[in-house]
This record gives structure tokens, C-alpha cells and sequence, in this order.
């Protein structure tokens, strides 16, 4: 369990990270807080010829609120520091509450919000959350920046629409609609481990409660975070009743792989059983929400 | 969050260091990063080795090349068996019927199990062994795996050409008649277990630097092992270096639970390559070695029968129990250890005279068995236990009252188990009386009906047990284990300034010997605490041990001996101060280091002035020709057992499957207590090892015999969010046939505790029906449960 032998660098800036990127291209990894790439290097699983360290970059970290029009969080912003931020619990509180299942506090300490969801792990809480939330994925390259929605950044088993000379420099997350509430559900053996499923759900109502927005998105069940379409569609225009909710999530199609924590149907069954949960978690904090339609 | 809260009742002893609650004297090393383990151990010109390890499960080896690894810069060499000379690995312990397999140091013809030992390469860091291990080229020829213990797959190869169908043991003994009771038994309850593999996995990985001094013609060798003079053996026997000429030496072992008691095929393999070379050679085990090559344990299964009458009377029982060896049998009959103990045990704290048996172990393309913390206990104990609770359901008997109606009771004592073991004293009724009172039963099934009614399904479980432990020969001939020698001595030896150093040949893995031994001596002696210290184990200094620290033995052996050999010293201590202070040594009184003579107006004189002045007064002589103040004695304990009941709380999330143990209780007795803090921290290190084994802990192969569990991610141990708040309560039996009624500890959480939160799961999920068949139980086995009821209706 010890790494290949590789070279290493530390650029101080954005530009010169690039520049070493685009130079280096496919021989080169770049490392955040290595709590994936460290492990993946000790176990020769990844073999690059050039490690390319993000932490001396301080324009990289850092969230920005941008006064009731979301947020931009940086890529090197540590996974602990974005969920105890009062910008990210105010205006994106999905992050916020699914952050905690990340690991354990002292890898949350070196996670970074960049690292997760550049690494794209379909088990992995931040791509399901990023996705239900719609955020964007903001890339540069020595050629440019350019920004790509969530939904089309996870290609598949750790993949994403990152080119090799191409850094993920910020996530940038929408501000939060009126009447709009969401939920985090995941079940793990152990607490800290990846969710064997995780279901990120957003509910939007319209002023007579009846569902115009649902986002229902699944960690754990395909190669990236898997929206449950027709469970969205069958939701929106009604009012989100228990009923309504387990008549929408039974008409969800699901067929999760198997592997080691879970089989295909199991994971289906979970699929079912914390879609419900996290709905009707979502739409019960509709309750306390200042902007619910009154009457 | 684990927490403890311990009480003890009915101490014993009046308040001497003995019974004491008093802090482990090793822990501020410990606990302060102080532990000095062998990947500390550092030698001039040392090198670093890292194994090739076979990828397929069976294969012939058809070539291997090292050519390029060998010349990979800064690698010193890459060597293969042919480059060593042949050493297998086969120990001298024997049961009848057993066919062993040896383990050859290096795999030569063919590899029988992922992570075998294919070749060594030496270095000058690990890095670069690890980058010229992977230049090695085998040649493989792929054979079918047999993944299965006694299932053979199409087109099968025996793992070993002399046993064609991998049967390495297939045999059974009966007690009584039990084919008359069965006959005509009005109630026959049947139950199936099946228990993953699973494995010790202690924080230390094995370790080992090994220093060939071709000069000397000397071995130097640091190791992370239990078994620091049976090393010795082996390392003499593969090297052909004198056994007088080979020095194990031990610091911390950061864990063992049994792994660590072999001498392992990598172990050897450094000696022989730092004899080959002639320079020191390390090798520190990383985890996905461990979690692939290192020994496994468990993997059994069992089918239980049991007889009653209709007031629940056990009349008899039956067991057939399938045991899977992994690829090689090599040691301390290890193949053998898991299914052969559990047949043995299977009786467990009840009156059972009909009883038959039938064992098989078959070897298997997988990583070999060998004893784990509870070894055998915890099938037999997790099958009996929940299958009588299935009985009492059926019967419609209160579990508790059933189990009271069939357990050996105050009055049976010294009780002769139908296999032979012969119970020497105990609190079995009282243990389990104790859980009940601990759990509030009452209050508890008030609360689970109103749960039940809310939706939340929480459940108890309950497992009163009796252990062998200490394992003297006695013991040991009981067991039917006819050539296992486990006795030991101790050394005490007081110094000229009055203090004193023990020195034994089981080497403490962090238990706690340290505290307890020097807690004996101390008291024997009558000096502080401080003033005695263990020493680390030396194989060339230290008194021969061919168990070593193991089978919940050290307490009750080198206890006993440590014991033996501080009364020696004190009488000795004694006779000179007689002599010095011209009185009789009989009446004369020793505490905290001062010698008293209560008629003289109590005159007295330290301890150390007593050892002084025999160093330098000759008149002493007359009174002791010899004044030398180091005492050695044997000891071979009588056979005692200890016995405890463990009772477990949990809460199932019927949807998910999710298990929350929310509290667990336990009463434990092992005879006379030497330290609480020591067995509260056994007994709750061992009840949270257990949960492990009931909820998470398995090694998963695909049907190619390719291991999928290789890091701890995959292989999951419970962490301080799993293991609840424990509760403990001392109970006391001494045993009448060991030294001072002690009786050993070190596995006995870790036998109850799966059994108990099996039980509590299925207490939990009654309703449904369903009942629990396996260990451990993940969430998607418990959700299982939940659905055959839905599918029964
Ligand atoms: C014991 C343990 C348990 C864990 N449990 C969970 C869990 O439950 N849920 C979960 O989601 N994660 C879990 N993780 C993973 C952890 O959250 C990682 O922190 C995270 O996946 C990666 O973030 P990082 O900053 O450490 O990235 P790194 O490990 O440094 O990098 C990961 C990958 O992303 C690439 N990368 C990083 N930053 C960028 C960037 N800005 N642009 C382009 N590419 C980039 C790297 O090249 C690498 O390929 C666990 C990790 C451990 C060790």
C-alpha cells in the first residue's frame, strides 16, 4: 500500500495550475484534500506521473453569497467548512444537511467541495445533492471558463465532463425558489460509510400547495446520480399527500447493480422506502416555511 | 458513544492490590503514541521486503521470473522458494482424525488462496519493493476454486494431491443415547446457522525484522506474535540456526486476538531471506495483506437439534457442524480449532445428557483458519442460544424460566459436562438472574408492546454462557486436545534496591498483563505497586511459554506462576530478615515495603535493606547459603471455567434493515478479580469485537475464490458510532483448583454478545416469524427477515 512513484507540484495560482495541467495532461492528477486520491494512490489503483497539489491555491476556497441569488462555493473549500457556513445552511440547506453523512468530521476537515464532486462517485452524497439542487459546475481550462449544469457534469463511474487540462474551479448554487424545501435520507451500515442509497429530494409548491417543482435524486443506484423522473412527473400537479408521494415513488422504475453492501433489489426496496422519507420530510418542512401560500 | 459503567459485588478478598481497581500501569505509554511496535524497531543496513502474492485462489505455478525487479534500482534481491531452502510450516499438535496440510514458507508449485506468498523482494525502502514486486512475472495455470467447504466445483483439482476430496476431518462422537431420547421426545426444535468468515484484525499488522548475523551464526528477530518461544522453534527449525542462537524479542503488539499466536509462513520467509543475505530485513504488514493472507476465522456452518419435554426440559441434542479450513491446515490444528471446539462446547451452561455430534472441515481456495478471540464458542453459542429462545417461543415458556429450568444449578458444582468438562465452579443462574435485573425485563416488555404499537420494533436478547479458560493440561485433555502443552513460568527477580522485575514468555498485547501480574507480585511480596514492573518479552531470557499469551490463559498461568514464584521470593526475603533482625521469620509481616516484627516493639526494616545487606553480609549465609533474590516457578492450572451472561437491547428499522444496538448489559464472572479496570476493559473490548461479528464483520469471496473484502472499507468494524453504552457487574466465583481462584477473561465478551444481539433482532422481528440464520446479520439479512413474514401473511 504504498503509491507508485510519482513527481509533484505545488503552483501557488489558478493560472500556473493550468499552464502545469495543460503540459502535463492525462500524467497528471491534481489533488485536493486527498481523502479519495490518497487511498486510490497507496493502492496503485491510480498511477499518475505527476501529482499537481491545489492546497497552496487560496483563490480556490471560500463561499460566496451573492445577496438572495445563491452561492458560489470554491472548489478547494473544505467539505467541514461549507457545513458549518451560514451562507450555505441559508441558501442551499440541502448541502448542509446532507454534508454530515460525509465521511467522519476529520475527513470532512480535508474533503473538499471540488474533490467530491470532481472525483464523481455515484455513492457519493454532493453529486445526488448538486443535482437535485440544479447547481452549475464552473470549468476552466488555459483556453477559458465555461459552465456546465450539474445534470450533465457526472458522465458516469467516476467520470466527469472534466477534460484532462481542465480544472473544476467553484460550484455555483441557485438561490433557493419561494415555497421550495428539500431533504436529505441515506441508510449506511455504519454511520460515515458511503450510503449504500441516498435520496436527495427538493419539493416546490405553488401558491395553492400543489407541487410545481420536484427534484428526486439517488446516490448509490447507477453510475451517476440517478433522478427519478417519472416519481418527479408524477408529482408535480398534485398535492404532496403521503399517498400521493408512495403512488408516485411505486411508479418509479429503479434497476440498481449489485454489489458487496447490497443487492440490486434491495437497494430498489431503499430506494422506495427513503424517496417517501425524504418527500415527506421535504414537504412537512413546507409547514414551517414563511413563504407557504396561506388558506 | 461506548461507555461503562462498572459495579462489583461480593469482593472476596479483603482490600489488598488484589481486587483492586487500580489504573493500567501501561497505558500512559500506550495511550501517549509511547508503544513501541516493530515497525519502530530500526537495525544499520536494514532493508525492506514486500511479498508477491498470488491474484488467482488455485493455480499451478508454471514459471516466475524476477528478472526485472531484480534489477530495478535500489532492490537488493527478489527471491523465490527455489532460492530458499525448503520450509514448510506444520506445529505438533494433533487431534485424532486430522490431516494436516503443510504450509510451504513460499509457495512453490502452485498457490491454494489469494495473497499466498509467491516471492519476497528486498529493498531499500517498501516503496521500491513495492514498485519491483509488481515486475515479478508468474506464470499461472488456473484451477477451479472449491469455495465452499466440502463442495466441489466442476471440474475439480484437490487443493492438496494426497486428499482428493479436500476433507482434512469427518467425524462425530455421541454422549448418552441420544438417538433413544430424540426417538421419543415429544418436542424437536431444529436450527440452521451459518457464520461468515471473519478475522481478528488487530490495529498492528503482523511485523516482523529479522537480523542473520553470519558471524555469530545468530538470528536476532523482532515480532508482532503472541507466541514469542513457539516463534523461536519454527524460526530454528526453517533456518537450521540453533534454537540457543535464535532471540525473539517483543515490544507493544498493537492487538493479536489470536492471529498473531502462529508462527506465520511470512515470518519465516524473512528469516530465511536475512540468512540468504545476510543483512537485517523488515517487513511491516500493510492492511490489504492482512485483510487477504493473514489467518481468517469463523466460517461454519451448524444444524442444531434440540429434544424437550413438555415443560421444556432439555432431554437432548445434536449437532452437525461444517467447518471451512481455507487452503492449508498448518497450525495449532487450526483448521480444526473452529468446528472441533464448537462440537465440544455445544452443551454450554445447561443439563444436557444425550448429546451426539458430527464434524467435517474441509479445506477451501481461501486464506487458512486459525483461532480468533472466542474461537468455536460463538457458533455453538449463537446456535444454542437462539434456538432455545425458538423452543421457549413454541413452547410458549418464558426464555428466561426455561433457561433457569435447564441450567447446571449452585448445588451441581464441580458438574460433568456429557463431553467431559468439568464445570469447577460458577454463577450461571446468578448471571442470568443479574442480566434480568440489569435489563428491567419487565419494564422492558411493557415498553416493547408500546413500541410495537407505535411502530418501532425494539427487542432483547439474552446469552448466559460458560467458557473454558486458563487451559491447563487438564483443561486441555478435557476438551479431547491431547498434545497442546500449556503451562508456563514466571521469573521474579527483586533487585538490590528492593524492586522488582517479572519476566515471562507471554507477551502482553495490550490487555493489561502488565497491571495485573505486577498487581500479584506486589501483593505476595508486600510492596507498592511501583516498585514491580513486566519486563517485554525475550525469548533467550525469559521463561519458556509454549502457549504464549492466548485462549484467555495468561491471568490464570503466568498469574498463577508469577504467584508461585513471588511466595518463593518472600519467604526467601523473609528467612534474611529473620536472621538479620534475630527473630523468626514465620511471625514476621511485610506491607508497603516494610518488614515488621510485631513482638519487637515492631522493629522493623525495609525490604531493600534486607536485600542489601544479604549482598553484603556473609553472616547472612548460615541462615541462606544462596541469598539471590530471583524465584522461577511452573505452574499448570487445574481446569477452570469462567461464565457470564450478556443481554443486548436493539431497535430494527423493519424498512431498512437497520440494526441499532441501543445498550448492553452484561454480568460477569471470572472467579477471583485481579483488577476491574482490566476486566471491565476485556470483557467490553470482547462484547464490542462481538458485535462486530454479529452485525458487520464478514470476508467476501466471489465464486473464483477472489477475496472482495482487501480494505476497511469493504471489511467493516464497528467504530465508536456502532457500539453502545455497556453495562457490567462483577460476580465472583473462585475456582477451587487454580492459584488464588483465578479464572481467565480474555474472550469471554466476545463469545456472548453475538448471540445476545442475534437474539434481540429476532426478539425484535417475532411477529414476522422469521427467525435469524446467519452471522452476521447485515441490514439487507434483517430486512429479509421482514419480508418472508410479509410473504407468510
Ligand atoms: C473513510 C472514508 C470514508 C468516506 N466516506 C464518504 C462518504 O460517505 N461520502 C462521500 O461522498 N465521500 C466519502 N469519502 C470521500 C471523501 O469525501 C473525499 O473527501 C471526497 O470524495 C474527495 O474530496 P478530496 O478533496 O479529498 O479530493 P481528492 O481525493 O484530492 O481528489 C479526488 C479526485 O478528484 C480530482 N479533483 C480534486 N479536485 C479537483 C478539481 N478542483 N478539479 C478537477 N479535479 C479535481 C482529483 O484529481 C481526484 O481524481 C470517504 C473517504 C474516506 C477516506
Amino acid at each position: 500500500m504504498k503509491p507508485a512513484p510519482f513527481g509533484y507540484l505545488a503552483p501557488r495560482s489558478v493560472d500556473e495550475t493550468l499552464e502545469l495541467m495543460a503540459s502535463h495532461g492525462d500524467d497528471a492528477k491534481v489533488i485536493a484534500g486527498g481523502q479519495s486520491l490518497g487511498p486510490l494512490l497507496n493502492l496503485r489503483l491510480a498511477t499518475p506521473a505527476m501529482v499537481i497539489d491545489l492546497n497552496r491555491i487560496l483563490e480556490l476556497a471560500g463561499i460566496s453569497a451573492h445577496d438572495g441569488d445563491g452561492l458560489t462555493i470554491g472548489a478547494m473549500t473544505r467539505q467541514h467548512d461549507a457545513e458549518t457556513s451560514p451562507a450555505v445552511a441559508a441558501a442551499c440547506p440541502l448541502l448542509a444537511e446532507a454534508l454530515p453523512y460525509v465521511a467522519h468530521r476529520t475527513i470532512r476537515n480535508r474533503g473538499t467541495i471540488g474533490g467530491s464532486l470532481a472525483h464523481s462517485d455515484p455513492a457519493a452524497e454532493l453529486p445526488a445533492v448538486v443535482t437535485a439542487v440544479r447547481a452549475e459546475m464552473v470549468i476552466r481550462s488555459r483556453s477559458g471558463e465555461r459552465t456546465i449544469p450539474a445534470e450533465e457534469f457526472f458522465l458516469g463511474y467516476f467520470t466527469a465532463a472534466l477534460e484532462p487540462d481542465e480544472l473544476l474551479v467553484a460550484v455555483r448554487v441557485p438561490a433557493v425558489p419561494a415555497r421550495t424545501t428539500s431533504a436529505w435520507q441515506e441508510f449506511a451500515t455504519r454511520s460515515g460509510d458511503y450510503a449504500i442509497v441516498g435520496v436527495a429530494a427538493v419539493i416546490g409548491l405553488d401558491g395553492a400547495g400543489v407541487v410545481d417543482r420536484a427534484s428526486i435524486v439517488c446516490s448509490g443506484i447507477a453510475d451517476v446520480p440517478r433522478q427519478l423522473s417519472t416519481a418527479q412527473s408524477a408529482l408535480v400537479g398534485q398535492e404532496p399527500t403521503s399517498a400521493v408521494i408512495a403512488a408516485a415513488v411505486a411508479a418509479q422504475h429503479t434497476d440498481p447493480p449489485a454489489d458487496l453492501v447490497g443487492s440490486s433489489s434491495y437497494r430498489r426496496h431503499l430506494v422506495g422506502v427513503l424517496a417517501q422519507r425524504a418527500l415527506e420530510a421535504a414537504t412537512e418542512r413546507q409547514e414551517g416555511n414563511d413563504d407557504r401560500p396561506t388558506g | 458513544m461506548a461507555a461503562v459503567t462498572g459495579t462489583s459485588v461480593r469482593p472476596t478478598a479483603p482490600p489488598g492490590l488484589i481486587g483492586t481497581r487500580v489504573n493500567r500501569v501501561e497505558d500512559a505509554r500506550l495511550l501517549a503514541g509511547r508503544g513501541r511496535y516493530v515497525a519502530d524497531v530500526t537495525l544499520p543496513r536494514i532493508k525492506h521486503a514486500a511479498f508477491v502474492r498470488a491474484w488467482p485462489s488455485h493455480a499451478r505455478i508454471l514459471s516466475i521470473d524476477t528478472t526485472r525487479a531484480r534489477t530495478l534500482p535500489g532492490v537488493v534481491a527478489a527471491l523465490t522458494a527455489a532460492d530458499l531452502p525448503p520450509a514448510t510450516l506444520v506445529d505438533g499438535n494433533w487431534i485424532p482424525g486430522l490431516a494436516k496440510t503443510p504450509q510451504p514458507v513460499l509457495a512453490r508449485d502452485k498457490v491454494r488462496f489469494v495473497g499466498e506468498a509467491v516471492a519476497i523482494v528486498v529493498a531499500t525502502s517498501r516503496y521500491v519493493a513495492e514498485d519491483a514486486a509488481e515486475l515479478v512475472e508468474v506464470d499461472y495455470e488456473q484451477l477451479p476454486a472449491v469455495d465452499h467447504a466440502g463442495r466441489r466445483p466442476s471440474g475439480h483439482v484437490p487443493i492438496l494431491d494426497e486428499l482428493p476430496d479436500d476433507l482434512i476431518y469427518d467425524r462425530g462422537e455421541s454422549f448418552g443415547n441420544p438417538d433413544l431420547m430424540f426417538r421419543d421426545a415429544p418436542h424437536v426444535f431444529v436450527k440452521d446457522l451459518a457464520l461468515a468468515r471473519s478475522m481478528a484484525a488487530p490495529l498492528e499488522c503482523r511485523g516482523t525484522v529479522a537480523s542473520y548475523d553470519p558471524a555469530a551464526g545468530s538470528l536476532d528477530v523482532w515480532c508482532s506474535t503472541q507466541s514469542p518461544h513457539l516463534l523461536r522453534r519454527r524460526l530454528s527449525a526453517a533456518s537450521g540456526v540453533a534454537e540457543h542462537r535464535v532471540r525473539v524479542m517483543m515490544h507493544d503488539v498493537g492487538g493479536g486476538f489470536g492471529q498473531k499466536i502462529a508462527a506465520h509462513p511470512e515470518e519465516l520467509a524473512i528469516a530465511l531471506a536475512s540468512c540468504a543475505l545476510g543483512i537485517p530485513v523488515k517487513w511491516i504488514e500493510d492492511r490489504r495483506e492482512n485483510l487477504m493472507a493473514a489467518p481468517h476465522a469463523r466460517g461454519q456452518r451448524v444444524h442444531l437439534k434440540l429434544a424437550t419435554d413438555d415443560d421444556g426440559r432439555f432431554l437432548a441434542l445434536r449437532a452437525r457442524i461444517v467447518g471451512d479450513a481455507g487452503a492449508y491446515s498448518f497450525n495449532a490444528a487450526s483448521a480444526l480449532i473452529e468446528p472441533y471446539i464448537t462440537a465440544r462446547v455445544m452443551t454450554g451452561v445447561y443439563r444436557i445428557d444425550h448429546y451426539g455430534y458430527h464434524v467435517a472441515a474441509g479445506l477451501t481456495n481461501k486464506s487458512p483458519v486459525a483461532p480468533y478471540r472466542g474461537v468455536g464458542f460463538i457458533a455453538a453459542q449463537t446456535a444454542r442460544e437462539l434456538l432455545i429462545d425458538e423452543a421457549a417461543r413454541s413452547l410458549g415458556i418464558d426464555r428466561f424460566e426455561l433457561r433457569r429450568r435447564n441450567m447446571i444449578r449452585p448445588d451441581d458444582f464441580p458438574y460433568r459436562s456429557c463431553t467431559g468438562l468439568v464445570f469447577d465452579s460458577g454463577s450461571y443462574l446468578e448471571a442470568l438472574t443479574t442480566v434480568e435485573r440489569m435489563s428491567a425485563y419487565d419494564d422492558f416488555r411493557c415498553e416493547q408492546e408500546q413500541a410495537r404499537a407505535s411502530g418501532r420494533f425494539i427487542g432483547l436478547g439474552i446469552s448466559p454462557y460458560v467458557e473454558p479458560t486458563g487451559w491447563g493440561t487438564e483443561a486441555m485433555n478435557q476438551i479431547g486436545w491431547h498434545s497442546f502443552p500449556s503451562n508456563d513460568s514466571a521469573r521474579v527477580s527483586m533487585d538490590i534496591s528492593g524492586k522488582v522485575t517479572i519476566s515471562i514468555g507471554t507477551p502482553s498485547q495490550g490487555q493489561g498483563i502488565e497491571t495485573t501480574l505486577a498487581q500479584i507480585s506486589a501483593e505476595v511480596l508486600g510492596i507498592p505497586l511501583d516498585d514491580v514492573v513486566v519486563s517485554f518479552t525475550d525469548s533467550s531470557s525469559a521463561p519458556t511459554s509454549l502457549a504464549g499469551t492466548r485462549a484467555s490463559r495468561a491471568a490464570v498461568v503466568s498469574g498463577g506462576a508469577v504467584g508461585l514464584a513471588s511466595q518463593d521470593l518472600r519467604e526467601r526475603i523473609l528467612k534474611v530478615a529473620g536472621a538479620l533482625m534475630e527473630t523468626d521469620a514465620s511471625i514476621l509481616t511485610v506491607a508497603d515495603g516494610v518488614i515488621t516484627d510485631p513482638s519487637e516493639d515492631a522493629a522493623s526494616m525495609t525490604v531493600a535493606e534486607v536485600v542489601q545487606k544479604a549482598f553484603q553480609l556473609t553472616e547472612i549465609r548460615s541462615a541462606e547459603p544462596e541469598p539471590n533474590f530471583t524465584a522461577t516457578r511452573f505452574y499448570d492450572p487445574g481446569a477452570t471455567y469462567g461464565n457470564a451472561c450478556v443481554g443486548a437491547v436493539v431497535e430494527v428499522d423493519p424498512q431498512t434493515g437497520g440494526v441499532r444496538v441501543l445498550r448492553i448489559v452484561g454480568a460477569e464472572d471470572c472467579g477471583t478479580v485481579i483488577n476491574q479496570v482490566v476486566v471491565e476493559g476485556q470483557f467490553i473490548g470482547g462484547m464490542a469485537q462481538g458485535l462486530g461479528g454479529a452485525l458487520l464483520e464478514r470476508l467476501a469471496y466471489d465464486e473464483n475464490g477472489e477475496i472482495l473484502t482487501t480494505t476497511f472499507m469493504d471489511y467493516l468494524l464497528p467504530t465508536s458510532t456502532e457500539v453502545p453504552h455497556f453495562e457490567v457487574e462483577h460476580l465472583e466465583s473462585p475456582s477451587p483448583y487454580t492459584w488464588r481462584g483465578i479464572k481467565g477473561v480474555g474472550e469471554s465478551g466476545t463469545i456472548g454478545a453475538p448471540a445476545a444481539i442475534a437474539a434481540a433482532i429476532a426478539d425484535a422481528l417475532a411477529h414476522t416469524g422469521s427467525t435469524v440464520d446467519r452471522l452476521p446479520m447485515l441490514p439487507e439479512d434483517v430486512r429479509a427477515m421482514v419480508e418472508q413474514g410479509e410473504d407468510r401473511g
